[in-house]
């Protein structure tokens, strides 16, 4: 059997992200389903993938370093049998993945049997697709809407912003790119939406998160407090003894989804008055003199 | 056919969320049944090639899109050439020569 090392020209001492590199480069070159009706790169690829199922893989590779198994890894190593794409994409007729580029339909079908038959050019032929780009509010991206929008080549489309679309989601919408041909199908709009930024949510996963501003006796005492959320105004229970970074937890509040809304959090700041008087600050500093504490202090260290 | 979260399970490093996305970019083109979406077996193996392809050979979605377009084009040649050879070799011998013949001539010019 071919020593693994030398098929994926690596020396012996070779780091594994060497010969990762390795790998990939060589297996980029020969991949069967990227070389139809090459035989030898077919051949090849077999070879390099199973020189990598070796020395790609660290307990294996001590053990054939070890010389308890071959180059072949024919102890351990089987490649199992999988079907290839080839067999598909040159198997059926009319194959659906032929059409997509481009949206010519043409390429070299028609155009070539057009010239051998003398049928004359293609006259039939489905529309390319277009590609746009545009952004929406950060509230319509996750409540969902509907827009007219004009998009820089003139075309005006009816877009449908699906509630929690994503930032550089793809809408495709039917039909509404270039018109075909001899009353062919027209291509399609592929539309990439951007999310604008909201300068009180940002959004991770499903849950939306925000920062509310509560004052020093709210956070204290407990109180309800008024809550901007996705979906309007809600009234927040704050419980006692609450403080500044406390994390609260409005269920449902966040992104719609199929499977069940995420959340919305809110993180508590405590805001002093924008002038304390010397009232206050008599009051908080006396009591802290009786009561001292330090808050650099990390916990249990 | 399977449907959607069927395929992520069969195949290993594809989660819900890349499979949308190949989707969307029209890698993939599943079969729209309402709201849901079938994948037939030819599918289902270009979606492995995509995994393979993505994951492993580390090829980014950009230069991915490129892959996909002439690896199709060059699936869609070779099938019209198998369609035509294939013509060729129902005629009788003396046409099957002829045409040999011209072809030969053309390929060393």
């Amino acid at each position: 059997m071919a020593d693994p090392y030398q098929i994926l020209g690596v020396s012996r001492g070779a780091k594994p992200d060497e010969i990762r590199k390795a790998y990939r480069a060589l297996a980029k070159k020969n991949h069967p389903d990227l070389h139809p009706g090459d035989k030898a790169a077919e051949a090849r690829f077999k070879e390099i993938a199973s020189a990598y199922s070796i020395v790609g893989d660290e307990a294996k590779r001590a053990l054939f370093d070890g010389g308890k198994i071959d180059g072949g890894g024919a102890e351990i190593h089987q490649v199992p049998p999988r079907s290839s794409y080839r067999q598909h994409a040159e198997g059926e007729p009319g194959f659906k993945y032929d059409r997509q580029w481009s949206g010519s339909g043409g390429g070299i079908d028609e155009d070539l049997f057009a010239e051998l038959f003398g049928r004359g050019g293609r006259t039939n032929s489905s529309g390319a697709d277009v590609n746009y780009t545009f952004s929406v509010p950060f509230t319509e991206a996750i409540n969902g809407a509907k827009k007219r929008v004009v998009m820089g080549d003139g075309k005006a489309l009816e877009i449908s912003i699906p509630a929690g679309l994503k930032d550089g989601q793809i809408l495709r919408l039917r039909g509404q790119g270039q018109p075909g041909q001899g009353g062919s199908e027209a291509g399609d709009a592929l539309v990439e939406v951007h999310v604008e930024p909201h300068p009180a949510f940002r959004r991770e996963g499903n849950d939306i998160h925000s920062v509310v501003p509560v004052t020093l006796g709210e956070a204290l005492g407990g109180a309800n407090v008024p809550v901007e959320t996705v979906s309007g105004m809600v009234s927040l229970a704050v419980p006692k003894r609450s403080n500044s970074g406390t994390k609260l937890r409005l269920r449902g509040r966040g992104v719609p989804s199929k499977s069940g809304a995420g959340d919305q959090v809110v993180t508590l700041e405590i805001v002093l008055p924008a002038a304390p008087d010397d009232e206050l600050i008599r009051s908080v500093v006396e009591w802290e003199a009786k009561h001292p504490y330090d808050p650099r202090k990390v916990p249990g260290a | 056919m399977i449907g959607e979260s069927e395929l992520v399970a069969l195949i290993e490093p594809l989660d819900a969320e890349a499979l949308q996305r190949w989707i969307d970019l029209g890698w993939v083109l599943p079969h729209r049944d309402d709201e849901d979406l079938q994948f037939d077996i030819a599918d289902v193996a270009r979606v492995r090639l995509i995994c393979e392809l993505y994951y492993e050979l580390r090829i980014e979605e950009d230069s991915m899109s490129v892959v996909l377009s002439l690896m199709d084009q060059l699936y869609a040649a070779r099938r019209a050439l198998g369609a035509l050879a294939s013509a060729v070799a129902a005629q009788p011998e003396g046409v099957r020569k002829r045409i040999a013949a011209v072809v030969d001539q053309n390929r060393n010019h």
